[in-house]
C-alpha cells in the first residue's frame, strides 16, 4: 500500500458526521464535500494518508480553499480537558462516574456547573430539565441566523459554533456530559474538516458494509474476511514478484510446476472482495507508484492515438462516480453476453490500435489508459504472462468472472488488454467451472487457432494480423489456465459462495494438495451444517467398515473422484477436521468516565466460516483404536 | 540459502528435522520436530516413537511422506524399556548404542490406530503450542492482523512475546521471502519479552522453527528501554502490544522523543522506533477495561488517530443429529421420546388398548355370569381394540423395517449449537493510527509539483442542480455523436 495519495488512486474522505465518501482523486478536479465545503484534489495528491484536514477560509485572489492539517493535540482538546477535569488528581485512570461520584469530589472547572456537595440531586433536576425541555427553544439564533453564519464559513465552522453555545440560553443547566454531548454534535454538523484514508481492504469493506449494499458481498465482515484469510493459510507464497519487493530481479524461469509453491484455488461470488482480500495477503493487490508530478501525469495522459482514444470504451469509464461499480456487477451478472460481444469487439480495436502504433516507445507509457500487450506479449503469442506461484485461481459461474469490485484497485479483468505491470495480471488466474470440469465442451480451450507461418503473416493486413495474434494469445491463456488447475495441486481453497458448499467441494478437493487447509464462508448456518455432515464421525466410520456399492475394491487415488450419492456426498476421508465458527467484533465508545459498547451497530447475515484440511487416506482397510465405543459395539453387531 | 521455515512454505512431503503436527483428533495435536536417528532412542529400537491413545508411531514411518498423509499405527514395545533404561542408567551408558543402532528396528504395522499428519500453520500450532502464558487465539490475532495491516513486506513490533501464537501468525503476514543480503528490506517481526525464561524458550523455537532470518527476538524491558534493536530502529509498520501497561511503552513509540523521557544530558539523537514516511498502526491487547481507558488517554495525548476499542466474540459450533423418536435406536446420543404429536397420541392409545384389553379380560370373567349382553359388547370391543392395536403395529412396523435402508447417520434432524464452553471474554482491542509527519517545506514541496487553480471538474457530492446539468450533458453529447454518425 502507498503511503502517499496517488493520482486516480480511490481514497475515502472521512467526514466530521461519521460517513465516509469514496471517490476517485482525479488531479485537477475539484473534490465537493457537500455541506463541508469543497476544495482541489491537488491539495491531497502525494499527501500522506489520515492526515485530518481543515478547510480555510478562500484566500485574496485565490478561487479555492487551501487546507490546513490539524494537529491531534487540537482535536483532542475537549476530552483531554474533560479527563483531567473529571479524574482525581495523579491518577489518569478514571473513576466509575455514576455511583460513587459524591466520593471523588471533582475539581475541574466544568463541573462548578454541578453543585459539588449536592451532586447528584443537582444531576437528577438537570436531567429532567433537560428531558422536560428537549423542544423547547432555547437556542436564541435563527434559522436564517444560522444559514448566513454558514454562508461566511470563516474559521472552519468554529465560529458558528462558538456562537451557538454562547447564544444558547441553558447552558449553565447543562451537566457536563450534556454540555460536551451539545458541543459534538454541533461540532459534528458545522466543522469543515475531513481526514483521507486509503480504501485499502478493509477500509472498503468497511464501506460497503456500513454504506453501500452488505448483500452485495454476503455480509462479509472484517473479522469474516480475517478468519478466512487465516484459516485457508493464505500468505505470500514464493519467489514471484509482490508488490512491495523490489522487482526487476530476472526471474528464473521454473519449467515444471512446483506443487508446493503457494497457489490458492477461490470461489467468490461477493464480485471481488474475497479476491482483493486474498491478493492483499499476497502482496498482489496495490498497483505500482504512479507519476510524480502534475505535469508528468498530464503528459501521461495524452494519448498515443488522440482519436480513437477519446472515444473507446474505457475512456467513459474514466472519471466514474460512486455508482458505478453497481451497475458493473449487473452488468456481470445480466448481461454478460453482451459483454463479451463488446469485449472481442474492444480486443479488436486496441489490437489494431497497437498494430498501427508502431513506435515501440508509445508501448507501456501510461500503464493506465492506453495500454497495450508491451514487448513481451508480442514476441511469442504462446508465452503466457502468468506467474508460477503466489497465484490466485478463481473459479466462476458466469462466462466472465464478476470481479468489478478491482476495479477500485485499478484492475479490470474485463479488459483484455489490461497492463501487466498490475501484479494482478499475472498472478490472479480465472476460470468457469465448465472449463474444469469439461474443457472440451469449451470453445475458448478446444478450438486452436492454425499457426501460420511468419510469410503468410506479413502478406495479412493488419486488422487481420492483429485479430490472429490476439486468438492466439487468448487460446494459449486459457490453455495454460485450465491446465494447470486441472493438475491440482494448490495449497488452500477459499469459498465466499451462495452455491452449495457440498458441490464445491465435491470438485475442488480433488484438487488441493495433501494438508491443505480449507475455509469456506456462508451467510447462513444451514448450508455449512449440512456439509459438516457428510464428514461427520458416523458417516466417515460407515464409510470405512462399510464402503457403499462403487466404491469398494477401489483404491483412494480412484476414490478422490467420488461422485456421491444418497448417503454419501463427499468421500469423507478425503477432509479432516470439519469444524464450524463464527466470530462478531462489538465496538466500544471510549471516553473519560463514559466507556461502554455502541448502542447499536449493524445486524443482517450472522456469517459462518467452515474449515477443515484436505489428507489423503492409507490404501486398504484401517482400523480405528482407542476407547470408542463405535468399534466395540461394531464388533458386537458382526 | 536458508531452508525455508516448514510454517511458510512446507514443500510436498514431510521432511526430517522439520516440524509436523501429528493430529490425534480434534483439539488433540502433537507438534514434532520429526528425528530421523537410525539406532535406539529413549529406549525405543524404532529410533524416536510417538506414543498416543490411537497407538505408537516411530518417526520413522512419518517421515517422507506426503502432507496430510494417514498413517498407520506401529508395533512398538512400550512395555519393556522403561527396565532396560534403569539397567542401562546404573552402568551409565550413552543410550544411542552403536551395536544396536547398526540393527535398526523396522517398524511392523499393528492392526489399529491411525493419525494423520498435516503441514504447520499458525493456526494449528495455536491449537498445538505449549502455553506459557495466555495465549492469543486466532478470531483475535485474525482480526489485529487484518486491521493493523500486517501485509508482505511489512514490520511488525510485537511486544510481550508470550508463548508465540501471534508471532507465527504475524511472521507470515508479512513474509515476503527471507532476506539474501544483508541490506535486503524483507518483512519482518521484532518480537520482545521481558521474562527470561519465556524468551529463551521462544528463541529455540524460533530457531527450531527455521524462522530466525524473518524473527528477531530480543530480551527487554520495553518500559524502560525502547524498542530500538542494537541502538537500531526496527522501521516498524505495525506494533502489537500485549503488556500490562501498554501506556508505559507508548512513549517509545513516537515520531519524536517524548516530553516524558529525560534528555539526561545526553547528546545521542534520539531514535524512533516506527518508519519515518507511513503511518503506523498499532493494536494493544489488555483483559481490563483499566487498562484500556489509561491506554486511550496515553495514545490521545500522543497524538494516535482513529482510536478505536472492539471486543472479538467468538464460537466454536459443533453440528450433531438430533434423533428423537420412538423407533430410533436405543444408541447413545438419540432420544427415545415421541417425535411429535402423533407419535405420542399413538403411543397413548397402543398403552390405552393394552390396558383394556388386560382389564377387559379381568372383568370377562368376573361378568360373564351376570350379563351377556354386555359380554357381547365388550367382546366386540375388545376385538376392535386388538385389529385397532395389530393396525397400528403393522403401521408402525414398516419404518422399523425400513431402518437398515436409512442409516443411522442420516436419521433426525440435523442441527447445531455453540459448543460447551465459550471464551466469552478474551481481552479488549485498542487500534490507533499514528500519521506520518508532515512538514511545511514538505507541503510546500508537494503543492509545487501539483499546483491547484486548474479545476475543470467537480467530483464528490454535487448539489441537485449540478447533477441535473451534468446529467443534461451528457446526453446531449451522446445525442450530438449519434446524429454525426
Amino acid at each position: 500500500m502507498h503511503s502517499l495519495v496517488q493520482p486516480d488512486a480511490w481514497v475515502a474522505l472521512k467526514l466530521p458526521n461519521g460517513t465516509l465518501r469514496v471517490l476517485q482523486v482525479t488531479p485537477n478536479t475539484t473534490v465537493s464535500l457537500g455541506k463541508y465545503g469543497s476544495f482541489p484534489s491537488n491539495l491531497i495528491i502525494h499527501r500522506p494518508y489520515h492526515l485530518t484536514y481543515e478547510l480555510q477560509d478562500k484566500r485574496e485572489g485565490e478561487n479555492f480553499s487551501r487546507l490546513r492539517i490539524v494537529p491531534a493535540s487540537e482535536l483532542y482538546a475537549d476530552i483531554l480537558t474533560s479527563s483531567a477535569s473529571s479524574s482525581a488528581p495523579g491518577s489518569p485512570t478514571l473513576a466509575p462516574e455514576d455511583d460513587d461520584a459524591d466520593a471523588e469530589l471533582p475539581t475541574g472547572v466544568e463541573y462548578s456547573l454541578v453543585d459539588a456537595t449536592s451532586g447528584a440531586v443537582v444531576a437528577k433536576t438537570d436531567r429532567a430539565a433537560v428531558l422536560d425541555e428537549a423542544s423547547a427553544l432555547r437556542q436564541t439564533l435563527s434559522v436564517e441566523e444560522i444559514e448566513a453564519l454558514k454562508q461566511d464559513g470563516t474559521n472552519a465552522g468554529k465560529d458558528l459554533i462558538a456562537k451557538l453555545m454562547l447564544s444558547h440560553t441553558a447552558l449553565d443547566q447543562k451537566t457536563e456530559y450534556s454540555l460536551a454531548k451539545y458541543k459534538l454534535l454541533k461540532t459534528k454538523k458545522y466543522i469543515r474538516r475531513f481526514c483521507v484514508t486509503p480504501l485499502d481492504v478493509p477500509m472498503f469493506d468497511h464501506w460497503l458494509l456500513e454504506e453501500k449494499d452488505p448483500i452485495k458481498i454476503l455480509d462479509m465482515r472484517e473479522e469474516m474476511i480475517a478468519l478466512l484469510g487465516c484459516w485457508a493459510n493464505v500468505h505470500y507464497g514464493g519467489v514471484d514478484r509482490c508488490e512491495n519487493a523490489t522487482d526487476e530481479e530476472p526471474q528464473a524461469e521454473s519449467t515444471a510446476l512446483d506443487h508446493s509453491a503457494g497457489r490458492w484455488l477461490v470461489v467468490d461470488d461477493t464480485g471481488g472482495l474475497l479476491v482483493a482480500a486474498m491478493a492483499e495477503r499476497l502482496g498482489v493487490l496495490y498497483p505500482p507508484e504512479k507519476e510524480e508530478t502534475l505535469e508528468t501525469y498530464l503528459e501521461s495522459q495524452k494519448p498515443p492515438q488522440q482519436k480513437e482514444a477519446a472515444s473507446g470504451p474505457k475512456s467513459s469509464k474514466d472519471e466514474p462516480d460512486a455508482e458505478a461499480p453497481e451497475e458493473a456487477t449487473e452488468d456481470a451478472s445480466m448481461q454478460e453476453e453482451a459483454k463479451v460481444e463488446a469485449q472481442i469487439d474492444e480486443t479488436k480495436e486496441t489490437d489494431v490500435k497497437a498494430e498501427s502504433a508502431q513506435d515501440p516507445g508509445s508501448h507501456g507509457i501510461n500503464p493506465k489508459k492506453y495500454p497495450t500487450g508491451g514487448p513481451r506479449h508480442r514476441s511469442n503469442d504462446l508465452a503466457v504472462p502468468y506467474a508460477q506461484s503466489n497465484t490466485l485461481t478463481l473459479l466462476h459461474h458466469n462466462s466472465q468472472a464478476n470481479l468489478s469490485f478491482l476495479r477500485y484497485y485499478d484492475f479490470d479483468n474485463t479488459n483484455p488488454a489490461q497492463p501487466l505491470t498490475h501484479p494482478l495480471a499475472t498472478n490472479l488466474m480465472t476460470l468457469t467451472w465448465l472449463q474444469l470440469l469439461d474443457p472440451t465442451a469449451d470453445t475458448a480451450y478446444m478450438a486452436e487457432p492454425p499457426a501460420v507461418t511468419p510469410e503468410e503473416l506479413r502478406g495479412w493486413k493488419t486488422n487481420r494480423r492483429g485479430n490472429y495474434h490476439r486468438k492466439r494469445r487468448r487460446w494459449a491463456r486459457v490453455r495454460h489456465v485450465v491446465d494447470t488447475t486441472r493438475a491440482g495441486g494448490f495449497s488452500g481453497l477459499v469459498v465466499a459462495s451462495t452455491m452449495d458448499p457440498i458441490s464445491v467441494m465435491k470438485h475442488a478437493v480433488p484438487l488441493l494438495a495433501g494438508g491443505a487447509p480449507i475455509a469456506i464462508y456462508s451467510q447462513s448456518v444451514e448450508a455449512l451444517t449440512a456439509l459438516v455432515d457428510c464428514y461427520s464421525i458416523a458417516r466417515r466410520t460407515a464409510w470405512i467398515s462399510n464402503p457403499p456399492e462403487g466404491a469398494a475394491g477401489k483404491t483412494p487415488e480412484e476414490l478422490e473422484t467420488w461422485e456421491g450419492n444418497d448417503e454419501f456426498p463427499l468421500n469423507p476421508t478425503l477432509v479432516l477436521g470439519a469444524a464450524l465458527q463464527t466470530s462478531r467484533v462489538r465496538k466500544w465508545q471510549v471516553l473519560p468516565g463514559r466507556t461502554h459498547p455502541l448502542m447499536t451497530s449493524k445486524g443482517g447475515a450472522e456469517g459462518y466460516i467452515f474449515t477443515a484440511w484436505r489428507v489423503k487416506p492409507a490404501e486398504g482397510k484401517i482400523e480405528a483404536r482407542g476407547k470408542g465405543r463405535h468399534s466395540k459395539r461394531r464388533k458386537v453387531g458382526e | 540459502m536458508t531452508k525455508p521455515s516448514p510454517f511458510l512454505n512446507p514443500g510436498q512431503t514431510t521432511k526430517a528435522g522439520s516440524l509436523a503436527i501429528v493430529h490425534l483428533s480434534r483439539d488433540n495435536l502433537v507438534p514434532a520436530i520429526l528425528d530421523d536417528t537410525v539406532g535406539e532412542v529413549n529406549g525405543y529400537a524404532e529410533g524416536t516413537v510417538i506414543n498416543t491413545r490411537f497407538g505408537s508411531f516411530p518417526h520413522s514411518t512419518l517421515i517422507g511422506q506426503p502432507w496430510g498423509s494417514q498413517i498407520r499405527a506401529s508395533v512398538v514395545d512400550t512395555g519393556s524399556r522403561g527396565r532396560k533404561r534403569k539397567v542401562r542408567d546404573d552402568t551409565d551408558e550413552p543410550s544411542n548404542d552403536t551395536e544396536e543402532a547398526a540393527s535398526a528396528k523396522k517398524p511392523a504395522t499393528a492392526a489399529s490406530g491411525f493419525v494423520h499428519v498435516l503441514p504447520p500453520t499458525p493456526e494449528i500450532w495455536t491449537m498445538s503450542l505449549p502455553h506459557r502464558t495466555q495465549v492469543v487465539y486466532t478470531p483475535d490475532y485474525s482480526y489485529i492482523l487484518h486491521r493493523i495491516r500486517a501485509r508482505p513486506g511489512m514490520r511488525i513490533i510485537e511486544a510481550g512475546a508470550g508463548s508465540g501464537s501471534f508471532t507465527h501468525a504475524s511472521v507470515r503476514a508479512v513474509y515476503n521471502g527471507y532476506p539474501t543480503a544483508a541490506e535486503d528490506r524483507k518483512g519482518k517481526v521484532y518480537s520482545f519479552e521481558f521474562n527470561e525464561a519465556r524468551f529463551q524458550a521462544m528463541e529455540r523455537e524460533v530457531k527450531a522453527h527455521d524462522l530466525s532470518d524473518l524473527v528477531q527476538i530480543t530480551h527487554r524491558d520495553v518500559y524502560n528501554d525502547g524498542f530500538l534493536v542494537n541502538g537500531e530502529s526496527p522501521e516498524a509498520d505495525c506494533v502489537f502490544l500485549d503488556l500490562p501497561a501498554p501506556w508505559k511503552a507508548l512513549p517509545h513509540l513516537s515520531r519524536h522523543r517524548p516530553a516524558t523521557e529525560a534528555v539526561n544530558g545526553q547528546d545521542q539523537p534520539w531514535v524512533s522506533p516506527l518508519r519515518s514516511d507511513r503511518a503506523v498502526h498499532l493494536c494493544t491487547f489488555s483483559p481490563c477495561i483499566e487498562q484500556v481507558t489509561r491506554t486511550v488517554d496515553a495514545m490521545r495525548r500522543l497524538g494516535w488517530m482513529e482510536i478505536e476499542m472492539v471486543e472479538v466474540a467468538h464460537k466454536r459450533i459443533g453440528v450433531l443429529r438430533e434423533r428423537v423418536g420412538l423407533n430410533m435406536p436405543g444408541d447413545r446420543g438419540s432420544n427415545q421420546s415421541p417425535y411429535d404429536v402423533a407419535e405420542a397420541v399413538n403411543r397413548l392409545r397402543e398403552v390405552e388398548g393394552r390396558f383394556k384389553e388386560f382389564h377387559g379380560r379381568n372383568q370377562k370373567a368376573a361378568k360373564s355370569a351376570n350379563d351377556d349382553d354386555v359380554d357381547m359388547n365388550d367382546s366386540v370391543e375388545a376385538s376392535a381394540a386388538e385389529t385397532n392395536g395389530a393396525g397400528r403395529e403393522a403401521a408402525a412396523e414398516p419404518p422399523s423395517d425400513n431402518a437398515p435402508s436409512v442409516p443411522s447417520f442420516m436419521m433426525g434432524r440435523l442441527v447445531h449449537r455453540t459448543e460447551p464452553e465459550i471464551k466469552t471474554h478474551t481481552s479488549y482491542l485498542v487500534f490507533a493510527v499514528l500519521p506520518q509527519e508532515w512538514t511545511e517545506e514538505q507541503e510546500a514541496a508537494a503543492f509545487e509539483k501539483w499546483p491547484c487553480g486548474k479545476e475543470s471538474k467537480v467530483i464528490g457530492s454535487l448539489d441537485k442542480e449540478t447533477r441535473k446539468k451534468e446529467k443534461r450533458e451528457l446526453l446531449k453529447g451522446k445525442k450530438k455523436r449519434k446524429s454525426e454518425k
